[in-house]
């Protein structure tokens, strides 16, 4: 297919936390706001004169620091991020707004408290506290949390405008980058999708880890070329599937699904679109931030929400993206000690083929994967197996 | 003859006073040499320990006896005793440990003498009978030893998490019956024998689960897999204490049990005010639930009832925290002041407790009288923090007996310390919620560092020139913060011996393991004798 | 009268006393311990290892639960 124009410019502003968007936003007095979770409204930390980070740390090696901190059997996730922030790469953060979500990243920025890592005189990292489940009482408390340890400590420490107008303006840059997104991601549904995973991936990333209005006229530059790019007359792939799971902030990873034939058509994992670029809308009677709470615990599909509905819910949304997407199958990726993770997948990789018919490819993985042999063995097989299954289908029609 | 003669030689030489005061009194610490008493890997005894007449009469008679005889009289006050004996045959966590609770008791107060040991078995007597009481509930109630036929008391028995205390049920404590579905099966049991959890943790792994979470996660789900959980109740109560793992465990246990659930999660952040109206929202839409599945109203006045006699359980902890603090009378072993807190505060108030506090109060306050050293081989006044390897609650008796170690306190007894205010609603799930919050693991493990990092000032409090740091292999909380407490031990000087283990799962870390690791630190560090050597280096790791 | 009463006590205090020997016996070298630990334990797992268990992984998994009837 035709290449993307923008997407070496998106691949290399991956390769830094503090890239060369974020230097200049910074440059033009905008405030970094660094973030893990989908727990923390990536649209409240983009209020006007700040701009949100989603923290990564590509190119991580061996955390060694951060294992001496964090010890070798926290998920490496974490760990990257912990020594990124030793190594100074995350100097450039005017605060983190954490969550207490999953114990891994919550130590991590309780470290940013403890050790004084971040060399900014004015940097904070605050806490807020999430509910587990999807009711009144929880929107309400979530609703406190964020105007108490958000926008309230954003206003005490650097006099952030956070008024009711503020937040409509970030709810309105916000929705236009999840339409754009969005739209891109129709592209994947089609039978013939005219966009891969891995450059899906690196658009998707880059509205997180960028300040979204440098990076917006280049999104809408992307979905017009994808309104006439047409895909190769032999299709690279040999199936599709979702990608599901738990912490994937490495294109190289959907990359290496890629390369061994299955085109990735959704992303339902964190730093994942699905849910994730959703339009906020403020309803009837809302306050912009009530419509902010509701949206983020409405959409997420975290397991870590305790309702037995909700819980019960998440198995039919991944067979409706199956669905949806056209795909084959899914792949269901767990970061390496990721506790929630490890028990969602036992009961997807149990319940998805048995009561959806749909085949899993149920995986465990590190924070960075590219070039896992073993991997790459994994996913041949399943490609494989897809190809016969799709074979003896066609036999028995 | 030669044989002989030699034989009459050596009594010549026995100090026969000697000999006769070791027999009525027993043998002082350092001569006592328990380790040999074990017989080679199985941890049986060649023969039990002899204490001196007086104790060892008083072990046999008011413990062994009493507990065996007990073990009878509480399985036929449940009412069901066909129950009980198709549960034990039914169910492996049964079957392996109920007969052999008694060597549970033998492990935890080897070496123990005089009021100590007293004190010491009345709370295990008192976990014992609050055990029977709940499997006989169980069985009572379980469907599957019913042919599958529901009978009136599973309509009125409520599961729960083990970590969902019982003071969320007293409401309806008169009128229906609360139990854990955990806590015997897995909690009593690893400790009782410590081969029974591991088929559940090896079970949950069979059908996909990494062996990185949790194990005491893995176990409670591993329960479920091996279809080895009595179905006792129409509905079941989860919450997310303490961590990652008990939250995701929901997912899996929610499957199996296949029926209405309620998620009754607490805050994280339990510090901030601004959660506290949030958690007593979550507590009472729970109460909800229960009277819209039982159909029984809530009811205030069994509420107030419960929770002032809860009180005087927390009123009588503080007493002994303070004796145990503040002076060498407190009669209480490092081990069953751990597991009896624990038990109690989690389970709620039951008539027991009550009974058992009598008895140790009658018992400390004689020891704070006459300035009884419960414990007088003490070199080092330890607390325990982080959690404990359940199938090594008593390693604590072991460093006592061999180092002198007294392990005077712990983390988890430090947790659910708060009153329950009844004289208004508001006040009483006010304090009700603040009490869930503060639940075990939790109170210092989550909600932000200055919480774990409370073990300075308890330090100071309990007067310990020692800490004993659990580290639990898999908890990812506590993994996450190893570091700096490795930072802090070498700012602050503090003695600190890591005890790494997986909580329930023996096969990780051994028991044997755990004691060379102390060891290796009293000879290297502390340049010690041990006080028993022959406590050392032994093998038990066959045993339960 | 008061013979055969004290007999009977005495014979009846002999057998106390010999039961209780007997459980000290039991106690003191530990054949409660060994009897469970070489004899019972093997026998309930091995009834443990044969017992039929439900493959829990066929539970529905759907919307609904069962509900208390």
């Amino acid at each position: 297919m035709r290449d993307l124009k923008h997407l070496i410019k998106f691949e290399n502003l991956l390769l830094e936390a503090n890239n060369a968007l974020v230097r200049q936003a910074r440059e033009e007095g905008k405030l970094a706001l660094g973030y893990t979770c989908y727990f923390m409204p990536e649209v409240l930390l983009d209020l006007p004169g700040c701009f949100s980070v989603r923290l990564r740390a590509p190119r991580s090696t061996s955390p060694d620091m951060a294992t001496y901190y964090m010890s070798s059997r926290t998920c490496l996730y974490g760990r990257c991020l912990l020594e990124r922030a030793l190594e100074g790469g995350f100097n450039f953060l005017d605060a983190q707004l954490a969550t207490e979500t999953c114990t891994v990243t919550c130590r991590f920025q309780e470290h940013l408290q403890m050790m004084n890592i971040i060399q900014n005189p004015k940097f904070f990292c605050e806490f807020i506290d999430v509910p587990f489940k999807k009711t009144p009482n929880s929107y309400e408390h979530y609703r406190r949390q964020l105007q108490a340890h958000v926008l309230d400590k954003l206003h005490e420490h650097y006099g952030v405008d956070v008024s009711d107008d503020a937040i409509r303006a970030a709810i309105a840059q916000h929705n236009e980058v999840c339409r754009l997104v969005t739209a891109i991601g129709e592209y994947r549904k089609l039978d013939r999708p005219t966009i891969t995973g891995f450059e899906f991936q690196l658009i998707q990333l880059v509205t997180l880890c960028c300040p979204k209005y440098l990076i917006i006229d280049d999104l809408r530059e992307t979905l017009e070329e994808l309104k006439t790019r047409e895909p190769d007359d032999r299709p690279g792939y040999r199936c599709k599937v979702v990608m599901a799971g738990s912490e994937n902030d490495d294109p190289y990873f959907t990359k290496l699904v890629e390369d061994c034939g299955a085109l990735v058509v959704a992303d339902r994992h964190c730093y994942g679109s699905l849910p994730g670029r959703e339009e906020i809308e403020i309803r009837e009677g809302e306050t912009p931030l009530a419509a902010v709470a509701r949206h983020y615990l409405d959409t997420g599909m975290c397991p870590r929400f305790m309702e037995q509905d909700v819980m019960r819910s998440r198995k039919q949304y991944l067979a409706d993206l199956v669905r949806e997407y056209k795909a084959d199958g899914v792949i269901l990726e767990q970061m390496k000690f990721c506790e929630y993770w490890s028990y969602e997948r036992v009961i997807d990789t149990l319940v998805l083929p048995r009561d959806y018919g749909i085949p899993v490819c149920s995986i465990e993985k590190e924070y960075v994967n590219g070039s896992s042999g073993q991997l790459r063995t994994r996913f041949q097989a399943f490609v494989e197996s897809i190809e016969i299954k799709k074979i003896q289908g066609g036999v028995r029609g | 003859m030669k044989k002989l003669k030699a034989k009459l030689q050596a009594l010549k030489k026995v100090d026969y006073k000697k000999a006769a005061r070791d027999f009525w009194y027993g043998k002082p610490h350092e001569e006592r040499r328990l380790g040999d008493l074990y017989e080679d890997k199985t941890g049986l005894y060649k023969h039990r320990e002899w204490r001196g007449v007086k104790d060892t009469l008083y072990y046999f008679n008011n413990i062994w006896l009493y507990n065996y005889a007990h073990m009878v009289t509480d399985v036929v006050k449940g009412g069901d005793p066909v129950a009980f004996l198709k549960g034990t045959l039914r169910y492996r966590w049964m079957g392996q440990t109920y007969l052999t609770v008694m060597h549970w008791y033998d492990r935890g107060m080897e070496g123990m003498r005089g009021e100590a040991l007293r004190a010491t078995a009345w709370h295990y007597r008192a976990m014992t009978s609050e055990t029977i009481r709940q499997f006989t509930r169980m069985f009572a109630a379980d469907s599957k030893l019913h042919g599958g036929k529901k009978n009136a008391l599973w309509y009125k028995t409520l599961a729960h998490d083990e970590t969902v205390s019982g003071c969320i049920f007293y409401p309806w404590r008169d009128v229906i019956d609360d139990v854990p579905l955990q806590m015997v099966p897995y909690f009593v049991s690893v400790h009782v024998n410590s081969d029974t959890v591991l088929h559940y943790i090896d079970a949950v792994q069979s059908i996909g689960l990494p062996a990185d979470p949790c194990p005491m996660c893995q176990a409670e789900a591993g329960i479920f897999v091996l279809d080895d959980y009595p179905d006792y109740s129409p509905l079941m109560v989860t919450t997310n204490e303490a961590c990652d793992g008990s939250v995701a465990t929901s997912i899996l246990q929610d499957w199996f049990m296949n029926k209405p659930l309620f998620a009754m999660p607490q805050p994280m952040r339990f510090d901030d005010p601004l959660v506290q109206e949030h958690c007593q929202r979550e507590i009472e839409e729970c109460w909800r639930f229960i009277e819209k599945h039982t159909g029984i109203p809530f009811d205030w006045n069994q509420y107030v009832k419960y929770a002032e006699r809860y009180n005087q359980l927390t009123a009588f902890e503080r007493e002994k925290w303070d004796v145990a603090a503040n002076s060498p009378y407190y009669p209480i072993s490092g081990v069953a002041q751990a597991l009896y807190r624990i038990y109690y505060s989690q389970d709620g108030d039951r008539q027991i407790w009550h009974d058992t506090d009598k008895k140790v109060r009658r018992i400390m306050e004689k020891c704070v009288r006459e300035k009884i050293e419960t414990f007088p081989k003490t070199r080092h006044r330890a607390i325990a923090w982080s959690c404990a390897p359940l199938y090594y609650s008593h390693w604590c008796t072991w460093a006592y007996n061999c180092w002198g170690i007294n392990c005077v306190i712990n983390m988890d007894s430090l947790m659910f310390d708060q009153d329950l205010r009844t004289d208004t609603y508001e006040h009483a799930i006010e304090d009700l919620a603040w009490f869930n919050e503060k639940a075990p693991m939790r109170a210092m493990a989550v909600g932000g560092h200055d919480h774990i990092f409370q073990l300075w000032d308890y330090m100071e409090r309990f007067h310990c020139d020692m800490v004993v740091m659990y580290d639990q292999l898999q908890c990812k909380g506590m993994q996450g913060i190893h570091g700096m407490f490795e930072d802090e031990f070498r700012k602050r000087n503090i003695h600190a011996i890591w005890v790494p283990h997986a909580l329930p799962d023996k096969r990780t870390v051994s028991r044997g393991e755990i004691r060379r690791i102390i060891s290796d630190y009293m000879t290297t560090v502390m340049h010690e004798e041990p006080l028993d050597p022959s406590l050392v280096d032994f093998d038990d790791s066959m045993s339960w | 009268m008061m013979k055969k009463i004290l007999r009977l006590a005495g014979k009846l205090a002999a057998i106390a006393a010999a039961v209780y020997g007997v459980l000290f016996a039991v106690f003191y070298f530990d054949l409660d311990g060994k009897f469970l630990y070489h004899v019972w334990i093997p026998f309930v797992n091995r009834r443990y290892e044969k017992l039929e268990r439900k493959d829990v992984t066929k539970t529905p998994y759907g919307m609904t639960v069962e509900k208390a009837e």
